[in-house]
């Protein structure tokens, strides 16, 4: 009795010893099912003595959870981060400059990132991030229900126009159908929607209130005001729009590649996706470009094994797409088939989308501009300000914090 | 020797006791609250958060927020929504403490239960009324449709006419329970030869309401009301879960905006300007409620 006391006194001492040669890394993600964090999970169970805590926090709180820890220094070691948010935190020194790292590293090549999320995590020369995927939006619909409006479900829209008109078509009060979903929520994810629109008239985050920007303001409108997609739409953001979609309740719905899962397990209907129509015939193409990307902070105590994770990461980026439905980052990773043929099929439309897609800053304010668009979008959709009044407005905000 | 007594029993003991509770509430609340004036001041984001001096701002976080346009109409959100809360949690609440005050079988038990609603967490409250309270597939829109109360839906949460009431309905739901069960303690504590007295004079039932209940229930009543409006200025959880503030910001209070500058932009200094203005009006109700419950003792 004695002696199994003493051996497991002397094994709890003999753990207790390992531990303390042990790194534990923490990272704060928005999904504790994503890839940052299966990928954590894998890089745990090796023989590397490094064990990542994942910490999951709801999309719309990550930012000001991290902020928070941040201002108390409790903050994690790796954070997985939405792309405009990242310069706020790089600017200010928050994150740590990943260059002397990378310039030793076998596996992670700053150059083989694609240009467009590579600048979202540069800053002042120095970077710091590497990007855990790259996303945009486009339109998806619901090919058994253009076949009952008597639409072809092999031609969807590929202009303003024909969006109008298939969603008039399409709407169905009677039968809980709306046109389309979209979000125009006040959030980030209201300000990603509506700048592709935006950018097909030529306008930027800069430039909001240039020629043409109304009238992309005006179509949202007139998808509200006419009941083509549901009043909701002021207050929902993505994942729930496409809820409705994925139900049966629009026929059509604007969102990114993140979807296709759970599309390809819920929707009950043929579906396919098409690029997002363009203003005219031939008019400029334009998406925004979404997705996460990872950072270490500066004041981790244990820089070398938070990059050993961001290597294993980026070995693991052929993953992303089959098993994630991630757009990997990088020009040499191909999309690998996965097996649903629908899937395969976006793959090819989201991959040219993604070509046309514009970065959100990178401004350290971001957060301000894309309020100031937002306030404009809400403004105008709730019928307090003419469309072209709004974006005046923002464009006056936008002009403060750029000069 | 003398002095030691004193500590043990005599007025250095009460000067110790008041000094711990004077020490705690300077600690944890007094330096909060100066911390917050100071910031309201000052140009903080959250980069320097964390450090102790912040640049000077002098009145300009206050100039800005009253300039900003949102400005009037978070102000008058913010009165609409404490007082219709306040008004209705209050006269729901009375009229609930009224109705199980009367002796039948398991009131008590009943009363009990409506405590369920408050003991709640606020977002999970927020949660459950953003679906009942849903345009297209809401509970309630369900019931006035079926019931031919409405003929379009009501988007209770997308509709700028709407959007604060919607809060405010969760609201009084919310916080009803709580003035039902502190008038229940008032009413319990009204002696009932009171009423027998009244009655042998041929009181009416009106009478005994307006003569004995309301003059007996005045402490009570007040420190209700002042809580209520405390609570309501609170409330936070609800506005996170059923409208985010909007659409267009016509569902924001003081309280949520406070918070959207300071941890949706950034700006502590601008979000510490509204909470100081609402220290301002908490202190002022508090001042109702410590009076009322100093009637309370003289009782």
């Amino acid at each position: 009795m004695k002696r199994t006391f003493t051996a497991l006194a002397f094994s709890a001492l003999l753990t207790s010893t390992a531990m303390a040669q042990d790194v534990t890394l923490t990272l704060w993600t928005e999904s504790a099912t994503g890839a940052e964090a299966t990928f954590a999970g894998e890089f745990s169970e090796m023989d590397n003595g490094i064990t990542i805590e994942v910490r999951e926090i709801r999309f719309d709180d990550i930012v000001t959870e991290t902020l928070r820890a941040f201002a108390t220094r409790t903050n994690p070691d790796i954070i997985s981060i939405d792309n405009p948010d990242h310069a706020a935190f790089a600017a200010r020194g928050a994150f740590l400059d990943l260059t002397d790292l990378a310039a030793g590293s076998d596996q992670i090549d700053m150059d083989n990132y694609f240009p467009g999320p590579r600048s979202s995590f540069t800053w002042d020369g120095g970077v710091y991030g590497i990007p855990r995927a790259s996303n945009t939006i486009a339109l998806y619909y619901n090919k058994d229900l253009f076949e009952a409006a008597g639409l072809d479900p092999d031609s969807p829209p590929t202009t303003w126009d024909e969006l109008y008109e298939a969603a008039s078509a399409l709407t169905d009060p009677d039968n809980d159908v709306y046109g389309i979903a979209f979000s125009a929520k006040a959030s980030e994810e209201g300000t990603f929607q509506f700048l592709p629109w935006l950018q097909m008239t030529g306008g930027s985050f800069e430039q909001v209130n240039g020629d043409g920007a109304a009238d992309a303001l005006a179509f949202w409108k007139t998808l509200l005001d006419e009941g083509l997609t549901s009043p909701d739409t002021l207050t929902r953001g993505q994942w729930d729009s496409t809820g409705t979609f994925n139900g049966g309740n629009a026929a059509m719905v604007i969102s990114g590649p993140w979807e296709l899962n759970r599309m390809a397990s819920d929707a009950q209907f043929e579906w396919g996706v098409t690029l997002l129509p363009v203003r005219e015939e031939g008019g400029p193409r334009a998406s925004a470009l979404g997705d996460f990307n990872l950072a270490i902070f500066d004041n981790t105590e244990h820089p070398e094994e938070a990059f050993s994770f961001l290597e294993y990461f980026d070995s693991q980026m052929d993953r992303l797409w089959p098993e994630f439905t991630r757009m990997p980052p990088r020009p040499d990773v191909s999309l690998a088939p996965t097996g649903d043929a629908r899937i395969d099929e976006a793959a090819g439309v989201f991959t040219e989308q993604l070509q046309y897609a514009a970065n959100r800053g990178p401004h350290p304010e971001w957060p301000r501009i894309s309020r100031a668009i937002q306030d404009a979008i809400q403004s105008s959709l709730t019928g307090q300000k003419e469309p072209q009044e709004a974006l005046d407005d923002a464009q006056a905000v936008i002009d403060g914090i750029l000069n | 020797m003398s002095l030691f007594k004193s500590f043990r029993d005599g007025i250095g003991f009460d000067t110790l006791l008041i000094g711990f509770a004077l020490l705690y509430l300077l600690a944890f609340a007094g330096l909060p609250l100066i911390y917050n004036v100071i910031i309201s001041f000052q140009q903080v984001d959250v980069f320097s958060l964390g450090t102790l001096f912040h640049p000077a701002a002098g009145w300009d976080n206050y100039l800005s927020i009253f300039r900003d346009p949102l400005a009037n109409m978070v102000f008058w959100n913010t009165i609409v929504f404490t007082v219709g809360s306040v008004a209705f949690q209050f006269t729901i609440g009375f009229a609930f403490a009224l109705f199980f005050h009367q002796k039948f079988p398991g009131a008590t038990w009943f009363r009990g239960l409506f405590l369920a609603a408050w003991v709640m967490p606020g977002l999970v409250v927020g949660v459950l009324w953003n679906w009942l309270l849903s345009g297209d597939f809401g509970v309630i829109n369900h019931v006035l449709l079926t019931t031919g109360l409405i003929t379009e839906p009501i988007f209770w949460r997308s509709d700028i006419d709407v959007a604060l009431y919607s809060v405010i309905l969760a609201n009084i739901w919310y916080g009803m329970p709580f003035n039902m069960i502190l008038l229940s303690v008032g009413l319990a504590a009204i002696p009932d030869d009171l009423y027998e007295a009244a009655e042998l004079d041929g009181a009416t039932a009106w009478q005994k309401f307006w003569t004995i209940t309301l003059p007996m229930m005045r402490a009570t009543i007040g420190a209700v009301l002042a809580l209520g409006t405390i609570f309501t200025l609170q409330q936070f959880d609800l506005f996170a879960a059923i409208t985010s503030g909007g659409p267009a910001g016509s569902s924001t209070v003081a309280q949520y905006w406070s918070w959207q500058l300071s941890f949706r932009e950034f700006d502590f200094g601008r979000g510490a300007v509204i909470s100081v203005m609402m220290i301002i009006v908490v202190l002022a109700v508090s001042l109702v409620y410590v009076r009322s419950t100093r009637a309370e003792t003289r009782l």
